[in-house]
């Protein structure tokens, strides 16, 4: 876009220039058309007046040769009488007219001037070298001679006085170049209009050049990030418009632990590895890609799809690679740096571009969430994740009270008993639907409404249950675990109720990021404490650390529902299974198989042993508990 | 400014008219100069110094600085001539000088804007003075 107005205005002062200089030889031309239209003009007239006298010096005086009229004009009388009559004709123009007669030694001599100034005398010898004046005498007409090096003088004009047809004198006239100067004078406000004209006109263009380069400069400052030379966000809302997303995927770029790096060694070292990073991140990727500054060490990242380069994914691949080995020295330190990228590659499936950058920031956050210093692409299973519902909506069910907990049993197959409930969070829409976790959960993770809808679930399941005898289950991920305002609110409710705690079990999902163990098996023994249990949530989905389960003494170990689902047909999963209860059975857990969805499943899982099942061909959650009387009712 | 344009540029016209004619005038003069023959060495003397310095340049031709010392004369005011130079050889550089000073042998003037020379048949005899055969075509018998 900005090539194409660049080009256009190059064009148009190039044709503008062009136009001017038109313009200016056209006046040039018509000067000189001018002048020899008024030169033609006056010599026609001269012309004529030079006839006049001819015939006045010739026929008045018969004069029939040149020896006749020497003979006339040395009588003084005569030719002062004559030089008076023609110096009538001077003019500024006309600076010199006098009759010339050649000798018999073909010498010029003087008979008569009418010249005010350098008046020669009678028969003075006047020296010419021009042909013109001897061509006069062969051909006995007009001549003119351009004058080029004589002082003051124009143009020549040689007229034959002729008896019985042959010249007998010639008739000379010296035009000065005030005649030019009297034709300029003429000319002079129209060539002064167009001078003024193409002057202003060029200094418009000029100022308009400068504005042009203003502009630019101006855009330039605007759109670049002046401690990477990226471009910066206004960019991008610039280009948004025009960009084809169709051509591009779309990926955003984040500095992992870079908050680490201004904190040890301050922000000079942090600005430096963001300059050097950004000019490693420029080295990696293609000429047509265009990367955006787009917040503190998050950068936007569109790559160009070109089918004979390398792919998105590899570009990616690449800036992760030259980012991890390089070695960043400032001030005589070392710093290793990783990057971890998410990446849109369809970003022109997504609604506007806003969307596509938001999936690609949930990319990059799970790219972050499982070790960072990857790349993570976007693909349809994603897209539950990318798309739930936004904290402003958890937040407003929060305020409207539409936050309510739905109750599944785990029913002991055994006793033909419910054993206890799983709570499972719903928020009622506004229109009255129930939404279900999977739409609104994974874009909590981490933020406070996260910690304050765990903390409201916690004070409805606990006030639900505080006067019942039954037993309950309640979802807990690690960073609620870690949380003082939830761990008060454990504390405060069990603490008072040991028996309400004897009855509560916590399901700590196995998958989570539990990067400090310490800390877990601290925060489990508080529960312990408390009198209430531990469930090792969708165990068997995750990276489980065997000995710590084992160190922390989980209650329960909940299998999870992938490996359930077909247990009935596929035979890996059942012995997947197997050795799941048989671990548990060892340590000494109970062991609970979710996501029983049919009469299949669940009689291949009595054959395994399990302690304990849950899913819907037992129940659907409900909003109240059920009773084992409403069991396997579908 | 336009006005101020043209007035630079016309007198560097005018100023370059004037180093054309003097040039002219010089080249004129050293041929001849040279075309002249004395019955002794010709040492040049003018009254016009710049014309006199620029001759002083020229190889073939010896000038002098002091009239007296000179053999030939070129002279533009007849007032600059100086009474014990009247034996000398005078080539005046106008052309009614050639009728004032009766001694004067020719001249080299400009006439309507173009140079003309004039020998004086008469008194180039009577001054035993001998001309190149190239300047007899401006030989005249008397001064008119």
């Amino acid at each position: 876009m900005v090539k194409k107005k660049e080009i256009f205005l190059l064009l148009f002062l190039l044709s503008l220039g062009i136009f001017f200089i038109y313009i200016y030889n056209y006046i040039q031309q018509s000067q000189e058309e001018i002048f020899s239209k008024i030169e033609r003009n006056k010599l026609k007239n001269i012309e004529y007046i030079f006839k006049n006298i001819e015939n006045n010096i010739v026929r008045d005086n018969n004069i029939t040769d040149s020896k006749e009229l020497v003979k006339l004009f040395s009588d003084n009388e005569i030719r002062q009488e004559y030089e008076k009559h023609l110096s009538l004709l001077l003019t500024p123009t006309i600076k010199y007219l006098y009759l010339l007669y050649k000798d018999d030694k073909d010498r010029f001599r003087f008979l008569l001037d009418a010249s005010k100034i350098d008046k020669a005398n009678f028969y003075q010898k006047f020296d010419v070298t021009d042909e013109k004046y001897k061509k006069l005498y062969e051909t006995s007409s007009v001549q003119i001679i351009k004058q080029k090096n004589m002082e003051n003088l124009f143009l020549t004009y040689l007229y034959p006085i002729k008896s019985n047809g042959n010249v007998i004198a010639i008739l000379s006239v010296d035009l000065t170049t005030k005649i030019q100067h009297i034709i300029l004078e003429l000319i002079s406000p129209l060539e002064t209009f167009f001078i003024m004209l193409i002057i202003f006109i060029f200094l418009f263009i000029i100022l308009l050049v400068v504005q042009v380069f203003y502009y630019f400069m101006t855009r330039k400052r605007i759109f670049t990030d002046p401690l990477t030379q990226l471009y910066n966000r206004n960019y991008l809302q610039e280009i948004i418009p025009s960009l084809q997303l169709e051509n591009y995927s779309l990926a955003m770029l984040d500095l992992d632990r870079f908050k680490n790096i201004n904190d040890t060694y301050g922000h000079k070292t942090g600005d430096f590895i963001l300059a050097q990073s950004s000019k490693i991140f420029k080295k990696s990727i293609g000429n047509n890609d265009i990367l955006i500054r787009y917040g503190g060490e998050e950068f936007l990242l569109f790559i160009y799809k070109d089918e004979t380069n390398i792919s998105s994914l590899q570009v990616c691949e690449s800036i992760i690679e030259n980012i991890s080995s390089h070695l960043f020295q400032f001030d005589n330190n070392d710093i290793k740096m990783q990057v971890s990228i998410g990446i849109h590659e369809n970003p022109v499936l997504e609604k506007n571009m806003n969307e596509a950058i938001k999936v690609a920031d949930k990319m990059l956050y799970i790219a972050k969430s499982e070790g960072r210093n990857r790349v993570v692409s976007f693909d349809e299973k994603l897209r539950t994740i990318v798309h739930s519902k936004d904290i402003n909506y958890v937040k407003q069910a929060l305020a409207e009270n539409r936050v309510v907990c739905y109750y599944q049993p785990i029913f002991d197959y055994k006793t033909n008993k419910i054993y206890k409930y799983e709570a499972l969070v719903r928020i009622i829409d506004s229109d009255g639907s129930i939404i279900s976790p999977f739409e609104f959960l994974p874009g909590l993770k981490h933020t406070n409404i996260h910690y304050k809808l765990t903390q409201r679930i916690l004070s409805l399941v606990l006030d639900k249950f505080k006067n019942s005898t039954k037993s309950v289950s309640i979802n807990l991920n690690f960073s609620d675990l870690i949380n003082n305002d939830i761990e008060n609110s454990i504390v405060t409710a069990l603490k008072e109720n040991r028996d309400l705690a004897s009855r509560v079990s916590f399901e700590i999902l196995e998958s989570d990021e539990i990067t400090d163990i310490k800390l877990f098996k601290k925060k489990i023994n508080l529960i312990h404490s408390l009198g209430s249990k531990i469930s090792i949530d969708d165990f068997g989905s995750g990276y489980a650390n065997f000995r710590t389960i084992l160190d922390i003494e989980a209650n329960y170990l909940k299998i999870d529902g992938s490996l359930i689902k077909n247990i009935d047909t596929n035979e890996k999963d059942f012995k997947v299974v197997k050795s799941i209860i048989n671990f548990a059975n060892e340590a000494n857990m109970k062991t609970i198989a979710e996501f029983v969805h049919s009469k299949e499943v669940y009689n291949k899982l009595l054959t395994v042993d399990v302690d304990f099942l849950q899913g819907y061909y037992i129940s659907e959650p409900r909003s109240e508990v059920v009773e084992e009387e409403k069991l396997f009712k579908i | 400014m336009k006005t101020l344009l043209i007035l630079i540029m016309a007198i560097q016209l005018l100023l370059a008219s004037n180093n054309s004619v003097n040039t002219h005038k010089v080249r004129i003069l050293e041929t001849i100069v040279k075309g002249i023959t004395l019955q002794e060495k010709i040492v040049v003397w003018s009254d016009n110094n710049s014309l006199l310095s620029v001759l002083k340049k020229q190889n073939n031709i010896e000038t002098s600085y002091k009239c007296i010392n000179s053999t030939l004369i070129i002279l533009e005011k007849n007032k600059n001539l100086k009474e014990e130079c009247l034996s000398k050889k005078i080539f005046v550089l106008n052309y009614n000088l050639l009728s004032t000073i009766k001694k004067s042998f020719g001249a080299l003037f400009w006439k309507k804007g173009r140079p003309n020379i004039v020998f004086i048949e008469p008194r180039l005899k009577s001054q035993s003075i001998s001309i190149s055969k190239d300047l007899e075509s401006y030989l005249e018998d008397r001064v008119w």
